[in-house]
């Protein structure tokens, strides 16, 4: 199955990591027999593998595996790890931890859990030299220095001095890669480094660990889910599913003729950016939605020092039509979520206007609002907080129609008809959550909030969290949705990519206000503010065009 | 990064044949695992199990006294004071008759048989035990649900509950009981006050924290009235926690009442408790240490069996506070 592709240039390195016949298990109770098995590859000196797979492929357990970090749970059943030619796979924890950090190291999706919260950066670097350097507290400052210097730091004597808390995502992430590769080693592992991160911040992130990877010829293992990602920084492609490797090999074969059809799948899944008008942009059906200069500011009072004043959104200029979908992309802290949560009124804004219809909802009492609930609905990002645990699907989904006094009889009836528009099996009704993945969580969601007939879904990353094969689906049904019951929908993103396949029209967010808005084709053909320039730069494999 | 090559594009129906196979390819249809519900994983943890059956034996005796060879607890026999352990004497009956009995556990300075006062201190005990915890749990969910919920009274209810749990517990207790005179009631109010202000933190807490999660938001985007909030989605998932909680209050009021009752203020001397019995030896400890010895080793073991049943129950119900393993 995971036949090496031998061709070429990248074969002439001797491999600093080579894995043969991997076989790692699982708990008994677990959904399969084996985490990975049967996995084969190599990583040469100056090389980038990419491991991709979705949730539960067993991408991190392999790079856990050759670190020595599984645990014992996962025990590796078969196989060998070599890493320079030597075996590590059942190597002492006294080895292990003389190849850590000198031979081999690691960088972590969330950089602010992967370092000390109480030692600066600078002595969680200078710990490295300690424990495997013979150098003086002399040199070993001077290397400090150099390292931070090296992935671009600004003012290292400050950064030295930092505690992580005090630095953004990804200065944390660049301290993680100086820790990582302060000592040289042969082989870095990076296990979804910038998952965690903004798509301006990834890009750079990327782009460093590109440069630094080629000026120390270190070998690469990079565990991503994204073919975004992959595009950008890969030269070697590894899939995985289920723990199969089902394809490797180089990043253009695999990226423009994928062999398995598992990858088809994943690679069509993967949204293209779209920059055609979409046909049924409805430009004088009814006004749905109409926000004017909204405003959200959050006050910090404390009891002693200054009040804190935080703009989370301010002067936000919206409007819906009935069967249009309009995006709100921005990176995270624009704001973007604030406004979807003043809209459907779980915050309230702080002055502006919203109108649903006719009606004005930013200033009403609560008790006013509960009649025009139902008219808006909000799905949220992630499907697993999203069902009350203790309630079945029956209950959560009928719970809002009889709030309004639908009755029993009618609600069930109501819901399995809407259980089978989002594609859901009639059996669902008498099941609890847990029993569903995220997707079908998802869809149930999308049901339930369709449930009560809105005039307006909120979709507040509503696909961001979804595996891309499961998103692909969601993204399908909202399509469906909208078409069929000719709902107004506000679609809040960070992906580009997703955005250009669902919005007619899209307002671009950052630091709480618009900067951008229009139509979705128009920005994204040719997009005026530099913000919005820069997101779009930013936006890994942009060169390659996944999608069906 | 080569841009120039843009790919040649699979066909574009067989890309879209590959989407469409995505039922055979899914992995998300395969990743659901069935968890096993919460009894299964209660029922499966030894700590659960050990302290269940200890629960479940000190359970029947209570319930059984009156037929484990016991007489009235309040009998006593001038003849018969000061017994060692497994001789045997009489009993005076309150009709006056006398009666040979065996004293299993010996018998006090009045003549009373320790065996029978022990054994019916077990009711007491796990009444005022399960009772305490009722009552501390019924008024800290309310208590925690307003204060939870309702932000202006937050500030004024959690002071108040600061400032009861900055008197020692037990001199609450010890001044309640003297303001209302002792009597299994007020025994039970007295332990349960104090407990009061720990459950309503807990709640609160519990409150705040499930109170931002989706769903619930999702149910007030529903249209849900607060209060059906609160009963339908606060509530049952604050449950697991709760048991948790209310075995140790249990086992907290089992020994407050134990201690109460030695110390003389608590349940009075005629009704049989632990903490009565072992009071009532005190005075004769040197010569006949078996009067607080079998009360004493009771107390224990119920307390430490509902302690570990606390921590099983947490360990399987309450995965975010079990301990790590």
């Amino acid at each position: 199955m995971a036949a090496e592709n031998v061709n070429g240039a990248t074969r002439t390195h001797p491999p600093v990591l080579e894995v043969r016949g991997l076989k790692i298990g699982l708990p008994a109770n677990a959904d399969r027999a084996t985490a990975v098995r049967d996995v084969n590859f190599k990583v040469g000196a100056g090389e980038i593998l990419c491991l991709v797979g979705e949730s539960g492929s067993g991408k991190s357990v392999i790079a856990q595996s050759v670190m020595g970090l599984l645990p014992n749970a996962l025990p590796v059943q078969k196989g060998q790890i070599l890493l320079q030619g030597e075996d590590i796979t059942h190597a002492p924890l006294s080895r292990l931890r003389e190849l850590r950090a000198t031979r081999m190291s690691m960088i972590f999706q969330e950089p602010m859990t992967a370092l000390n919260p109480v030692m600066t950066c600078g002595d969680q670097i200078d710990e490295v030299l300690r424990e495997h350097s013979p150098m003086s507290a002399e040199q070993r400052r001077e290397k400090v220095l150099s390292i931070i210097n090296e992935v671009l730091l600004p003012d290292p004597e400050r950064m030295v001095a930092s505690y992580p808390h005090q630095l953004s995502g990804g200065q944390r992430q660049r301290i993680m890669i100086a820790m990582a590769l302060v000592l040289d080693p042969v082989l870095l592992i990076a296990d979804e480094p910038t998952t965690a991160l903004d798509v301006t911040t990834q890009a750079q992130i990327l782009k460093l660990v590109l440069d630094l990877q080629a000026g120390h010829g270190t070998g690469v293992l990079f565990i991503t889910h994204d073919f975004g990602v992959v595009a950008e920084i890969a030269q070697r492609v590894a899939v995985l599913r289920l723990g199969d490797m089902v394809e490797i090999g180089d990043k253009e074969q695999v990226l423009r003729r994928p062999q398995h059809a598992y990858t088809r799948m994943l690679m069509g899944s993967v949204p293209t950016l779209r920059t055609e008008e979409r046909p049924q942009s409805a430009s004088n059906a009814a006004v749905v939605l109409k926000v004017d200069s909204l405003a959200k500011t959050y006050k910090d009072k404390s009891w002693f020092g200054k009040t804190r004043i935080v703009h989370a959104a301010k002067e936000v200029n919206l409007e819906i039509r009935r069967g249009q979908t309009l995006g709100i992309v921005g990176e995270s802290g624009s704001g973007k979520s604030t406004v979807a949560r003043c809209i459907v009124r779980l915050v309230d804004p702080t002055s502006g206007s919203i109108k649903l219809g006719s009606d004005e909802i930013a200033t009403i009492k609560t008790r006013a609002l509960r009649p025009l609930r139902q008219r808006m609905q909000i799905i949220f990002q992630d499907p697993y907080r999203s069902l009350n645990p203790r309630m079945n699907v029956g209950q959560a989904m009928m719970e809002g129609p009889m709030n309004y006094g639908l009755s029993r009889d009618a609600a069930r009836k109501k819901a399995l008809e809407l259980l089978g528009l989002v594609r859901m099996d009639a059996s669902a009704m008498d099941r609890y959550p847990h029993q569903f993945s995220g997707g079908q969580r998802q869809r149930i969601c999308i049901a339930r909030a369709l449930m009560m007939e809105p005039e307006l879904l909120v979709a507040d990353e509503a696909v961001s969290a979804l595996d891309v094969s499961v998103q692909a689906q969601v993204l399908k049904l909202f399509e469906e949705i909208r078409e069929r019951l000719q709902i107004a929908m506000l679609f809040i993103t960070h992906d580009l990519r997703v955005a250009s396949q669902v919005c007619d029209l899209l307002a671009v967010m950052s630091k709480g206000e618009v900067v951008e808005y229009g139509p979705a084709h128009q920005i994204f053909t040719n997009p005026q503010h530099e913000y919005t320039q820069a997101l779009f730069a930013a936006a890994p494999g942009k060169h390659y065009s996944f999608g069906a | 990064m080569n841009t120039s090559a843009i790919k040649p594009k699979a066909s574009a129906s067989d890309l879209q044949s590959a989407v469409e196979d995505f039922e055979a390819l899914s992995v998300e249809a395969a990743t659901v695992v069935p968890q096993a519900s919460a009894w299964q994983r209660v029922k499966a943890n030894t700590g659960v199990r050990i302290a269940g059956i200890v629960m479940i034996f000190l359970l029947s005796i209570a319930l059984l006294a009156p037929w484990l060879g016991t007489v009235d607890p309040s009998l006593f026999d001038p003849a018969s004071r000061d017994l060692l352990p497994m001789q045997k004497g009489e009993i005076t009956t309150l009709d006056g008759e006398w009666l040979p009995h065996q004293f299993y556990m010996g018998s006090d300075s009045f003549g009373r048989d320790i065996y029978s006062r022990v054994i019916y201190g077990t009711r007491v005990s796990l009444i005022v035990g399960a009772a305490t915890a009722l009552v501390a749990l019924a008024f800290g969910i309310v208590l925690g649900l307003v204060a939870g919920f309702v932000r202006p009274l937050d500030g004024v209810l959690m002071r108040i509950m600061d400032g009861l749990m900055a008197i020692p517990a037990i001199l609450i207790a010890i001044a309640l009981v003297a303001m209302w005179r002792g009597s299994l009631l007020t025994v039970i109010i007295a332990i349960a006050i104090p407990e009061i202000p720990r459950v309503t933190r807990l709640v609160r807490s519990l409150v705040l924290t499930i109170r931002e999660e989706p769903y619930v938001e999702a149910a007030i985007s529903l249209g849900t009235p607060t209060w059906l909030v609160m009963l339908r989605h606060i509530l049952p998932n604050c449950v697991a926690p709760l048991v948790v909680q209310g075995t140790f209050i249990c086992a907290a009021g089992i020994l407050t009442e134990a201690i109460l009752s030695f110390l003389g203020v608590g349940l009075p001397p005629d009704i049989p408790t632990w903490g009565n019995v072992m009071a009532e030896g005190r005075a004769q400890f040197n010569q006949y240490p078996h009067n607080i010895f079998f009360p004493g080793i009771f107390l224990a073991v119920t307390v430490l069996a509902i302690n570990i049943l606390g921590d099983g129950l947490r360990d399987t119900l309450d995965p975010k506070m079990a301990k790590r393993g």
